[in-house]
């Protein structure tokens, strides 16, 4: 993308500067970030909020998180957005689909934080091929308000169909990966490392669409 | 001896009125109220607001009507055989009901208008037996038992008025009622051989001498007491099959065949207001046994869409052994659609919903397995890994409302281990919580649980057992 705005300094031969903005390729930040078209659902902690565009976590969306243990609170970012997309706008409660979680998900946990558990399906597929197939069906079938998958590793042919099976059936979708994936690329509309820390964890966004890339302080909330 | 005295003392309560006695020809029923009233010159007053008399409400026409017919050749073991006399009986009839072993009861009054004549309908009811060549003898009666035991006893009775059910019954013997062996023979040595001998006994002390269920079955046969029954509805299923010109060897073409099938299979449930809530396809091969492939569903359906989904999820995971030369699909038993079955509503709360929630569920499981979709719920435990448990049956219809619940408990983590893992003492954070319960089934615990931090890492919810002061973590903070 760089190379292509650099381009168009170029003294001759160079297209203008209306067409290079006219090809699908270029992605311009500047109207990303002013017009949110989706909503958003909060983190609960401000300061990530302020770097997210629209201020939260995007619906209808891939997010990429990158870690190597579990217990950085990892999960406890999404809990606030996973009760907000449950009970959504309508009257209905809307599904909650955990793929292939490290260990039980804990039920009084769960209930604690405001998530109606009548509501939330556990898969536990037996390959990692079945776990994305199960996440794209979930994805896309419209009745779940978000799901979360946690994978060992996965290909980038299957990121992007479950971005498209996500932004089809209008699902947060939440993907837990090892960090060695952090240098593949990846089509997920947001990228999170989350790393050990004192006093605590870690949080570096790779790669934000609308927003700025750059380390987040999580510390303050 | 006593008997003799009973039957003298005459304290006869199945006789109403005294010329209703069996032997006697039953007296015309008395005229209308109305009719007489004016022209008696006693009691003018009363003329028009007299109810009638409460014999004549015994000669009203009674509500039902019982066709009973009884095939004596027919084993105890033919019940599969009567099923089928039973499917014939609902052209006459909505309402058949079986007799075991030998005998079908049909509710006929709704009928006799349509048939022409009550004679009529007999008549050709008797003739359906006749042309499935079964030797039945049938009998009409205002109530089940008297329908019944008429036929039993091979009188070709038809009897519509209720008054004239004594009189009638009182030939039959008593053998026709198949009451229990022993109350049979109690009967016989008081010298009882006809049911009319029997109403002529006092009614008290048949119900000590015999059974109190012998007044009750008296009294429906005398159209005294209702006696609902059940009426017997056909089990039905879909089962068709088809076979193949050549043998198929690849999935994509079986799925393609499969498709007419599934949509004959649709519009069969559609038929009947049914669903179907599991399938059966049956592959067959040149030689070996036949593939079977069961699956079942989420929730009740009569969707040509949902079965092929599932049914071509199932295929897909299918290794096929050997080429397939026919296949035969056969439905569960068909259960009434209700209406939170039909999610109409469901697909217009989301933006692009396609799918409603069974369809994604039983997605899912026709290809992980029944096991690997879950919930999960509560239960009120004071040992943590007691309060919660895995819910097979999920709660799919529409319409769950989140409920804000407040009890403010000690934080709890989200992920918990299966097993608790050993440490060595963790730097504490927060803490003691003192868990102490389950003395009584053997897996009592005696726990402190704190909250401790890895170095630089996770933080984690830890035990000290209180009798050995071992360290244990139990769960992650994620």
């Amino acid at each position: 993308m760089c190379c292509v705005v650099a381009k168009t300094w170029m003294p001759r031969d160079a297209p203008l500067l209306a067409e290079v903005l006219a090809d699908a390729r270029v992605w311009k930040l500047k109207d990303a970030s002013a017009a949110p078209a989706r909503p958003v659902w909060s983190t609960g902690k401000s300061s990530l909020d302020a770097r997210l565009p629209g201020g939260g976590w995007p619906t209808a969306s891939l997010i990429e998180v990158l870690l190597d243990d579990t217990g950085l609170g990892e999960v406890q970012l999404f809990l606030p957005a996973l009760v907000a997309c449950q009970r959504g706008s309508g009257g209905d409660t809307r599904w909650l689909v955990w793929i292939a979680p490290p260990h039980e998900p804990y039920a009084p946990a769960l209930a604690q934080s405001g998530i109606e558990l009548k509501r939330l399906l556990i898969v536990r597929p037996p390959t990692a091929t079945e776990a994305l197939w199960a996440a794209e069906q979930a994805l896309s079938s419209g009745v779940c308000a978000a799901v979360l998958l946690w994978l060992k590793g996965t290909d980038d042919r299957w990121l992007r169909r479950l971005k498209l099976a996500a932004e089809a059936g209008g699902s947060l979708g939440v993907l837990f990966r090892p960090e060695r994936h952090r240098f593949e690329s990846s089509p997920a509309n947001l990228r999170i490392v989350m790393s050990r820390g004192e006093p605590c964890a870690r949080l570096d966004l790779l790669k934000v669409q609308g927003g700025r890339p750059g380390p987040v302080d999580l510390g303050d909330s | 001896m006593k008997l003799r005295a009973a039957k003298s003392r005459t304290a006869d309560l199945f006789a109403a009125a005294p010329e209703r006695r069996p032997d006697a020809v039953p007296a015309p029923a008395p005229a209308p109220a109305h009719a007489h009233a004016p022209a008696s010159p006693v009691r003018p007053a009363l003329a028009a607001p007299v109810p009638p008399p409460r014999e004549q409400l015994g000669a009203l026409r009674p509500k039902q009507l019982w066709y009973a017919a009884v095939f004596p050749e027919m084993t105890p073991e033919a019940s599969a055989a009567l099923q089928e006399l039973c499917r014939h009986a609902h052209a006459f009839t909505s309402f058949v009901s079986l007799e075991p072993p030998n005998a079908l009861l049909l509710e006929i009054k709704g009928s006799v208008k349509l048939f022409g004549s009550l004679q009529q309908l007999h008549a050709d009811i008797d003739e359906c037996w006749r042309l499935l060549t079964r030797t039945a003898s049938s009998a009409i009666a205002p109530s089940t038992l008297a329908a019944l035991w008429l036929a039993r006893a091979g009188d070709p009775s038809l009897i519509e008025d209720t008054e004239l059910l004594p009189s009638r019954l009182a030939k039959v013997p008593i053998a026709c009622t198949a009451w229990p062996a022993e109350q049979l023979q109690t009967l016989r040595a008081m010298g009882v051989t006809s049911l009319g001998e029997l109403m002529r006994l006092p009614r008290a002390g048949i119900a000590r001498r015999l059974n109190p269920a012998v007044v009750a079955d008296l009294d429906i046969a005398l159209a005294r007491q209702p006696a609902p029954r059940r009426a017997f509805v056909q089990r039905e299923r879909f089962r068709e099959r088809c076979d193949f010109e050549t043998e198929i060897e690849n999935v994509a073409y079986l799925e393609k065949a499969l498709e007419p099938l599934i949509e004959r299979c649709a519009r069969f449930l559609r038929r009947r207001q049914a669903g179907i809530q599991g399938l059966r396809l049956k592959l067959r091969h040149r030689e070996g046994p036949a593939t079977r492939v069961q699956l079942g569903l989420a929730s009740i359906t009569s969707e040509r869409r949902r079965l092929n989904d599932v049914l071509c999820q199932k295929l897909s995971r299918l290794n096929l052994r050997a080429p397939v030369r026919g296949m035969e699909l056969i439905s569960g038993s068909l259960r009434s659609l209700s209406a939170s079955s039909l999610d109409v509503f469901a697909g217009l709360t989301g933006a692009g919903s396609r799918d409603s929630a069974p369809q994604l569920v039983e997605r899912l499981r026709a290809r992980l397995g029944e096991e690997a979709v879950y919930g999960v719920c509560l239960i009120p435990e004071h040992r943590p890994e007691a309060a919660w448990r895995r819910v097979q049956e999920l709660c799919l219809t529409a319409g769950v409302k989140a409920e804000q619940r407040v009890d403010q408990q000690l934080p709890r983590p989200v992920w918990l281990l299966s097993e608790p893992l050993p440490l060595p003492k963790p730097e504490i954070l927060q803490g003691p919580e003192r868990i102490e319960s389950g003395w009584w089934d053997g897996k009592g615990v005696a726990r402190d649980y704190y909250i401790a931090r890895q170095p630089q890492g996770a933080r984690l919810w830890v035990f000290q057992e209180r009798r050995s002061k071992r360290w244990y973590v139990h769960g992650v903070f994620a």
